[in-house]
């Protein structure tokens, strides 16, 4: 369970919007099966990072390997292109990581079954008996299995969000991105939603999660990375960073989050 | 080709402006007396209780009729029933007047039923009279929400105008056709006159969204576009 | 009076010659329904264009689209039934012939294609950016998830204005009588000339018409309805 090999690499990260350097060189090394929390101000790039690990951003410079393989193109900081993955590899490595939005982003024109199964079909290429079988088996894991001939919009935040975790999991990737997944949700539904990605970590999924809940990174992670201004200022137990922070912004900041 | 564009476009440019003023003039026409019917037919379709049938009748038939068949329509069959318009420049403008006059009006009647109900109230209480309110706080506010869709209409009006040519005004089509059956040599011709109203609506289409941007970020006010 | 109202309108004159109206208004809905099928098909094509990350391709498919939404469409079907079989006669060096029937279609549908592309471009880009994201990062390509996810949603959204468009399509298709194509108002045309009563046929044909396209807007606001609670649209 402890990593031989990190199941993601990354070096160097930097990424800028136009003239805005939003990521400024993030070097990090996640080993399989355990829990990343990536907390930090609004705009210090924690959602950007996040994005950058499945290509939905495009790195500016420096590289990243999911499971050894390196998801790319991207740009050595002297500007010589480095050649990466094809759209196809990078579809394919996309396909090993599952990421949960904030938005939840369901597909409101098809069912909650249809939504788990989508990929399966699309991707995967199962039949759709299997396809079928395996989604509902993921929706029982989120207990939502009485929900899967409902179209998304009957549903309520938490349970929405359930769904996408359903969705994303039953693609059975490596490792889970959870973007904020919680921010969006009524005070009384965010606890569904965390005891699933509770869960998660106990059974030993390799998690990434950008979130402002400080209860979940405090208890249920592994590491904490606390990012400011694009760049990681505080990275360790959840212990450390918690009650000693080397860095006098991450001790403001959690002392604020948790007022 | 080149040739051929100096034979008959350019010795023609004369008649071809001609035609273009044609044009011009029809359309200005046309598209004033449309917003006078069009705000007619609005108020009477939201003000008056007995009539409103009427208006709503004149709209939809103005809306769901083509253009050609108001056109002929307007031009042969006016004269002999209503007596006016006695000339084809006549029929023209008031056909294509009343297919847009149709959509204004319904145009006009989102804008004033758009229109906060606040901005009277305060008026009201301000003790404006009914006159004042209508002229200088509903309509300016009316008439900024408006104005990129009745813009819209004057661009339909000189597409439609194209049409005219049909009942012998003698437009930019009907000089262009004229040529062209006068030689039979159409590629020049046709194609200048295509990029003559394309250059015409592009023109109209550009500053009517200058303007919106400009009122929009002058006056803040939300559009229906 | 009764006299001056037949003058005016004349339902009999219109059931004498019904036969020859009728073909006449099948001619109308057969280009009606090749140009908006040609319409709908250029539409998809330069509205997807339209939001293409290459640059190029997206000032090819604007420019299409203002160019098409800003001619009249008299011009164009002029153009296309006098000057393209020349340019085409050229280029393979042949005489080339375009019957009315095809250049009717050919330049009404190239002509609403501009505004159809419009619909289509707003119908795709109010599909929320989430939706795509949600589907790439599962691993689906681009391409699919157009297929799958962005398209059914769009298309759904695009059709009041859609409608609307088609409308305005079925409208002007009465224009192509101008180059002899054997529709309703070629007929009614053909028919007064032969009868010397141009008042009734007219004021029949701007009837006809406007019963028509009422009862088809009506039907089709009535659906867009039942599919917008369905929660469709």
């Amino acid at each position: 369970m402890d990593g031989d090999r990190p199941i993601i690499r990354v070096k160097d990260l930097r990424k800028s919007f136009g003239s805005v350097e939003v990521l400024r060189g993030i070097t990090i090394d996640v080993s399989p099966g355990s829990v990343l929390s990536i907390i930090g101000a609004s705009g210090s790039g924690k959602s950007t990072f996040l994005r950058c690990l499945n290509y939905l951003e495009r790195p500016t410079s420096g590289d990243i390997f999911v499971d050894g393989e390196a998801i790319g193109p991207s740009i050595a900081p002297n500007g010589q292109r480095k050649s990466g993955a094809s759209p196809r590899d990078i579809a394919r490595i996309r396909s090993k990581l599952g990421m949960v939005f904030q938005q939840f982003n369901l597909w409101p024109h098809m069912t909650v079954l249809g939504n788990v199964i989508e990929a399966l079909i699309q991707v995967k290429h199962m039949r759709r008996r299997e396809a079928v079988e395996i989604g509902q088996q993921f929706l029982a894991k989120v207990n939502l299995l009485n929900k899967k001939d409902e179209y998304p919009a009957k549903l309520s935040g938490g349970q929405q969000q359930r769904v996408a975790i359903a969705r994303a999991l039953a693609m059975q990737p490596k490792v889970m991105l959870f973007d904020e997944a919680t921010s969006s949700l009524d005070p009384e539904l965010t606890g569904e939603v965390l005891e699933v990605m509770r869960d998660l970590a106990r059974e030993g999924m390799t998690m990434l999660v950008v979130t402002h809940e400080m209860g979940f990174a405090r208890d249920a992670s592994d590491r904490i990375i606390f990012l400011h201004d694009g760049k990681v200022e505080e990275d360790g137990t959840a212990a450390q960073v918690f009650s000693a922070p080397a860095s006098e912004r991450c001790q403001r900041f959690i002392s604020s989050a948790l007022s | 080709m080149i040739e051929n564009f100096n034979r008959f476009v350019l010795a023609n440019t004369g008649t071809l402006l001609d035609g273009l003023w044609v044009t011009a003039y029809v359309c200005f026409w046309a598209f004033l007396l449309a917003i006078v019917l069009g705000l007619i037919a609005c108020l009477i379709r939201m003000r008056l209780p007995y009539a409103r049938v009427v208006a709503i009748g004149y709209i939809e038939f103005c809306r769901a009729t083509p253009i050609l068949v108001q056109l002929l329509w307007v031009n042969y069959v006016w004269p002999e029933v209503f007596g006016f318009p006695q000339t084809v420049t006549g029929a023209g403008v008031i056909a294509l007047a009343l297919q847009s006059s149709g959509y204004l009006a319904e145009t006009f009647r989102s804008g004033f039923e758009g229109l906060p109900k606040g901005q009277r109230e305060a008026a009201l209480a301000v003790g404006m009279s009914r006159w004042r309110i209508v002229s200088r706080i509903e309509a300016p506010q009316v008439g900024l929400v408006v104005a990129p869709l009745v813009v819209n209409q004057l661009a339909v009006v000189v597409k439609s105008s194209t049409l005219v040519s049909i009942i012998a005004i003698p437009d930019l089509m009907y000089q262009g056709l004229k040529i062209v059956n006068q030689w039979y040599e159409p590629i020049e011709v046709l194609t200048t006159i295509a990029l003559t109203y394309f250059a015409l609506l592009f023109a109209i289409s550009r500053i009517a969204n200058y303007a919106y941007v400009y009122f929009q970020t002058k006056f803040g006010i939300a559009s229906s576009r | 009076m009764f006299v001056a109202l037949q003058n005016v309108f004349d339902p009999a004159l219109f059931w004498e010659y019904r036969a020859v109206l009728l073909t006449g208004l099948l001619q109308n809905i057969i280009i009606f329904a090749e140009s908006a099928v040609l319409a709908i098909f250029l539409a998809f094509i330069v509205g997807i264009a339209s939001l293409s990350r290459h640059g190029p391709v997206r000032w090819t498919a604007v420019a299409y689209a203002e160019f098409f939404r800003n001619t009249p469409e008299y011009v164009l079907l002029v153009w296309v039934y006098f000057v393209l079989p020349l340019i085409i006669g050229t280029a393979l060096g042949t005489k080339a012939n375009l019957s009315p029937h095809v250049a009717a279609v050919i330049g009404l549908g190239v002509a609403y294609s501009g505004f159809l592309s419009e619909t289509v471009r707003a119908g795709l880009r109010s599909v929320s950016y989430g939706q795509t994201e949600s589907a790439l990062s599962l691993g689906m390509s681009g391409f699919t998830a157009l297929r799958r996810i962005v398209l059914p949603q769009a298309v759904r959204r695009m059709l009041p204005e859609a409608v609307n468009q088609l409308v305005s399509l079925f409208k002007s298709t009465t224009i192509v009588s101008l180059i002899a194509v054997q529709d309703i108002m070629y007929q009614v045309s053909m028919i007064s000339v032969a009868e010397m009563r141009p008042v009734p046929l007219y004021t029949g044909a701007a009837l006809l018409y406007c019963i028509v396209i009422i009862v088809a807007t009506q039907l089709f606001q009535r659906l867009t309805e039942r599919w917008r609670r369905r929660g469709w649209a």
